[in-house]
């Protein structure tokens, strides 16, 4: 199996903090790998390493074997990437955020077809079609006309989550998606979740649906104080005897879903 | 008051309006030029860009109107009064714009713009599709606002000789002696025209609502 | 076009009295235009319905209606109703009623800004009327007032310089005169300018002054 991300000696700080330690991670394609961890061990900020959003202060990332960011020789001197160059890689990389983040002033359909106008400069008419697609695949086309502020929290970020399809990546990393959501709605974005999965797609997933990510991931990543404390499948991680800390940080999530594994 | 007069009146508020309104668009345009200019990284832009705003809003209309009109023609440069005015009114609501528009820019959520980044648009594309619209709809009561004080500071154009609604009550008042009524007629035609432009502000509020009620 | 600072020089005494003209015209506008405010909001808030009314149209009016034009009416147009006034006193009652309308919404923000619970309490604790104005009013409201009546002081002085339509012999006035009489544009610019931005970045930093010496008021 290849690898779509590969991840090597990743670390970076905010100030005089050091979030993540020398990360060494692989992320199988074709398969769900869930990073889950305490607040604070870093997930979120590896996955914005991954998308760039986060410029890591040492350390490589490679996407599909092309370098993300920065390159680094066998001296470890560090040669950043050109602007055009960091955007076709992350032409492949597709992002769903915590926030959803879309944009206010566009109804659903504008938001998903926005990027296939400017960035993919397709005719409108046709831009507008596969943005329909989009939404007819997460069942929202009845709702192809409505602002974001006329949706619910999960329906919006499933529009997010088809924005970020519409232009076909190969990867699509997921940051905390739920977490913004009221339980009843979580629902519906994982479903969507677990059907991209199903059809092959490679994902990163950052979450605290413990549950979640023990049915879907193929690998499971677990964070910790900015080190990667182990990794493997659901069984390794999940199975006993477990590492201390993991049974440490799945009593706190007892309530959760994570009940299923003990 | 007949109603030839007013009929007078009436044509000069018009001119009035167009004076505005034009100044009002050039000074939003500079405006978001200055603002711009005053988040850009180049240090030295940044400080232009802010004594260019203290010095628009710290010294009074009046005395950038009497400097455009006497120091330029000093200087060679021969310009009709009413260009002379246009250019001042310009020049001092583009700075009272910049700094609206300063805060509405720094008021759009980052994540829109993160969004937008790994969609691939380009900072110009991010500029001008995201971050414009957004700012200017949290900047639009600020911005009608404004164009309320300009449709009130044209007044003072009439002292450089521009016959819009002020100047044509004094010409008016002047020769009919008959002032209380000339000048409450030409309030009354601001207060009106500035009712107006505050419902027009607010119309443009809902139709910018993007789903809210 | 060179620099005269002769002239500036010779010129000195007139332009530094037009400059008391101008401080002192702001001064008593702003007093005059603060004390309207506070009546007027005052009036607005405890008096009756009929009179919340007519205070409204003042306000409105008095807001939507241009300086000068308000100033013409006032020095022109007083004679006529059997109010002769000179250009000075003129500019200052214009001011004050112009400034007044401003001031008194910006009072009425003030006083609704206070929350009423901090009224409620100081009731039910026993405290008079106006003990409960002069202690837990005024000092609240003076501290979410402050960054406008900043902005509006300084809008008064600004506003200063249209008194020179009517020949009062402030900053504005005289420096145009002295301008146009020695063909002394530059000079003139520069008086003007340096006059109004340096008394406005000095109304500026004393309000900046003072918001740090009320925050302890502050309604937080």
């Amino acid at each position: 199996m290849t690898n779509a991300i590969s991840v090597k000696s990743l670390s970076k700080s905010f100030g005089k903090t050091q979030v993540l330690q020398k990360i060494n991670l692989e992320f199988p394609a074709g398969a769900a790998t869930c990073v889950i961890g305490p607040s604070g061990s870093g997930k979120s900020t590896l996955l914005r390493c991954l998308s760039f959003l986060e410029e890591p202060d040492s350390g490589t990332i490679e996407v599909f074997g092309e370098p993300l960011g920065f390159t680094e020789d066998a001296q470890g001197k560090r040669a950043r990437i050109a602007a055009a160059r960091l955007r076709k890689v992350r032409a492949g990389i597709g992002m769903v955020f915590q926030q959803f983040n879309l944009w206010p002033h566009m109804t659903a359909l504008g938001n998903v077809s926005a990027a296939l106008k400017l960035v993919r400069k397709l005719p409108r008419a046709e831009a507008e079609d596969r943005a329909m697609a989009q939404l007819t695949r997460i069942g929202l086309e009845a709702r192809a006309g409505h602002y974001p502020s006329q949706l619910s929290g999960g329906q919006q970020q499933r529009v997010a989550i088809a924005r970020a399809l519409a232009l076909e990546p190969k990867i699509m990393l997921f940051d905390e998606a739920t977490a913004s959501l009221d339980p009843e709605l979580t629902g519906e974005v994982l479903a969507v979740m677990r059907g991209l999965a199903e059809d092959g797609m490679t994902m990163v997933i950052v979450t605290h649906e413990i549950g979640f990510a023990a049915s879907i991931g193929r690998v499971i990543a677990f964070l910790d104080h900015g080190q990667v404390l182990t990794s493997g499948g659901p069984q390794e991680v999940f199975g006993k005897p477990r590492h201390p800390r993991i049974e440490q940080f799945l009593d706190t999530y007892l309530d959760r879903g994570a009940a299923m594994l003990i | 008051m007949t109603p030839n007069l007013f009929g007078l009146l009436v044509e000069a508020a018009l001119y009035t309006v167009l004076l505005s309104a034009i100044s009002i668009v050039i000074g939003i345009a500079i405006g978001m030029g200055v603002a711009s200019a005053r988040a850009s990284s180049h240090l030295a832009l940044a400080f232009v860009a802010r004594v260019y705003v203290s010095f628009f809003r710290g010294v009074p209309l009046l005395v950038q109107l009497l400097v455009i009109y006497n120091l330029l023609p000093a200087v060679g440069i021969n310009v009709p009064s009413d260009v002379a005015a246009v250019v001042g009114l310009s020049l001092c609501t583009s700075a009272y714009q910049a700094e609206n528009l300063r805060g509405g820019f720094l008021s759009v959520p980052k994540g829109l713009l993160e969004s937008a980044d790994m969609l691939g648009l380009t900072p110009w594309q991010q500029l001008v599709r995201i971050r414009a619209p957004i700012a200017f709809r949290l900047t639009l009561p600020a911005v009608v606002n404004e164009a309320i004080l300009i449709l009130k500071a044209s007044s003072l154009v009439s002292v450089v000789g521009v016959v819009e609604l002020t100047r044509m009550a004094q010409d008016l008042a002047n020769s009919t002696y008959a002032p209380i009524q000339l000048y409450s007629a030409a309030g009354l035609l601001y207060f009106l025209i500035n009712r107006v432009v505050a419902g027009l502000g607010a119309f443009a509020e809902r139709r910018m609502a993007w789903g809210r009620r | 076009m060179n620099f005269d600072v002769g002239l500036l020089i010779a010129k000195a005494p007139e332009i530094l009295n037009a400059l008391g003209v101008t401080i002192m015209a702001w001064l008593i506008g702003l007093v005059g235009a603060c004390i309207i405010g506070f009546a007027v909001a005052v009036a607005r808030r405890y008096g009756p319905r009929w009179l919340n009314g007519l205070l409204f149209g003042y306000v409105e009016v008095f807001r939507g209606t241009p300086f000068l034009v308000q100033l013409f009416l006032l020095y022109f147009g007083g004679p006529y109703a059997g109010l002769s006034l000179d250009a000075l006193p003129a500019g200052l009652m214009a001011l004050s009623v112009y400034g007044g309308a401003y001031f008194s919404e910006v009072f009425r923000l003030g006083f609704e800004g206070v929350p009423r619970g901090h009224v409620e309490a100081a009731e039910c604790a026993g405290l008079s009327r106006g003990q409960i104005v002069a202690r837990i009013l005024l000092p609240e409201m003076a501290v979410l007032v402050l960054p406008a009546s900043v902005n509006l002081a300084v809008v008064l002085l600004k506003e200063t310089s249209v008194l020179s339509i009517i020949t009062v012999q402030e900053l504005t006035f005289t420096a145009s005169a002295i301008g146009t009489e020695f063909y002394a544009f530059v000079e003139a610019l520069f008086v003007l300018a340096l006059g109004y931005w340096g008394l406005v970045e000095f109304a500026a930093a004393l309000g900046r002054v003072a918001e740090r010496r009320l925050a302890r008021f502050a309604v937080s």
